[in-house]
């Protein structure tokens, strides 16, 4: 259980110090898109947390869950911008519905211990 | 099991940390850096001096190509404006001419003094005669006694010597000129003309042809002191 939330940890800060460091930067009309990937990570690293701790935790989910969610956050909003739809808009709700839902249960989950 | 666990919680937070600075950095961007509209703004502005800058490379090309032209034209110009210094000073008597024409010369008689016989010497009247007949008769040089007569020229007689150019000069009287020479001696041989009239005073004239003679170039200062000329009249 601690060695992995000190593997994460240590991932976090490795993919933070790589990222910082790049030398290239993101152009900025594809800004938004990566923002809402970050949002859909955040998303399924909650919903990975409170699945740890209901018990059912399961592994291949919560990685093809994580990429499938970056991925489809990212190209939905991209298409919706093609197409004229605010489908970016529908994400960040939809992420961040279900984001305060996970921390709610996950809070619950801490003061029940 | 547990190994790809803590592989995919790696994999995954090492992807959440690039990501999260990646987008810190862009948002950061974001804040001080431009805003969209206005890169649309600046982008097509930027579209706008790229065309302007091509029409100016052709403009500029164009140019180029004209300023060559006039190099290349630029020793044309100059050899023009040689060939007219040369005519102009042909026309002012500074160089030495060459050319068809006719020699003149007058002396007087030589002979024991009869009675009644006019006691005429060449006298500057008669060269100016002869000068003022050869001129009308197309003479483009003249020159009398090596002295070139140019536009300023004076012949006239100064004590008991003639002076042309101030320059002293005796008899016997030879003048040159250049032209066309039948058309000068037929000027001078006229009947009743000029040669006619000096020899009955006197003045043992003769005219020869001659297909080439030289005419010196005039060898004094010209000095031009009051004579200015008009600037709208160039």
């Amino acid at each position: 259980m601690w060695i992995g939330v000190l593997l994460a940890l240590l991932g976090l800060a490795l993919g933070a110090l790589v990222g910082l460091n790049v030398p290239l930067v993101l152009p900025q009309a594809y800004a938004q898109y990566l923002g809402l990937g970050v949002l859909a990570a955040l998303d399924s690293v909650f919903g990975g947390i409170r699945a740890a701790m209901e018990n059912h935790y399961d592994n291949h989910i919560f990685i093809t869950g994580f990429f499938s969610n970056i991925l489809l956050a990212a190209g939905l909003a991209y298409i919706g911008t093609k197409l004229g739809v605010p489908l970016s808009t529908a994400a960040v709700v939809a992420f961040g519905v279900r984001l305060f839902q996970n921390l709610a249960i996950i809070r619950r989950h801490l003061l029940k211990k | 099991m547990n190994k790809t666990l803590y592989v995919s919680i790696t994999l995954v937070s090492l992807v959440m940390g690039l990501m999260m600075a990646l987008q810190f950095r862009t948002a950061g961007r974001v804040d001080s850096g431009v805003p969209y509209d206005r890169v649309q703004l600046l982008t097509t502005e930027l579209k706008q001096l790229e065309k302007e800058y091509a029409n100016l490379l052709i403009e500029a090309s164009d140019l180029e190509e004209k300023v060559a032209k006039a190099e290349k034209g630029r020793p044309e110009a100059s050899q023009a404006v040689f060939d007219e210094l040369v005519k102009v000073r042909q026309l002012a008597g500074m160089t030495k001419l060459e050319g068809p024409g006719v020699e003149v010369n007058l002396a007087p008689i030589r002979r024991e003094p009869e009675q009644g016989d006019n006691l005429f010497t060449v006298r500057d009247e008669d060269l100016l005669r002869v000068v003022n007949e050869l001129r009308a008769s197309g003479a483009e040089a003249l020159a009398i006694n090596g002295q070139r007569i140019i536009s300023t020229s004076e012949i006239r007689l100064a004590g008991s010597f003639i002076d042309i150019n101030l320059t002293r000069i005796s008899p016997p009287y030879s003048v040159l000129a250049i032209g066309s020479a039948d058309q000068l001696e037929s000027g001078l041989l006229i009947k009743g003309g000029l040669v006619d009239t000096m020899r009955d005073w006197g003045v043992s004239v003769t005219v020869t042809k001659k297909p080439s003679l030289v005419i010196p170039a005039y060898n004094h200062r010209i000095h031009l002191e009051y004579a200015k000329p008009l600037k709208e009249a160039q």
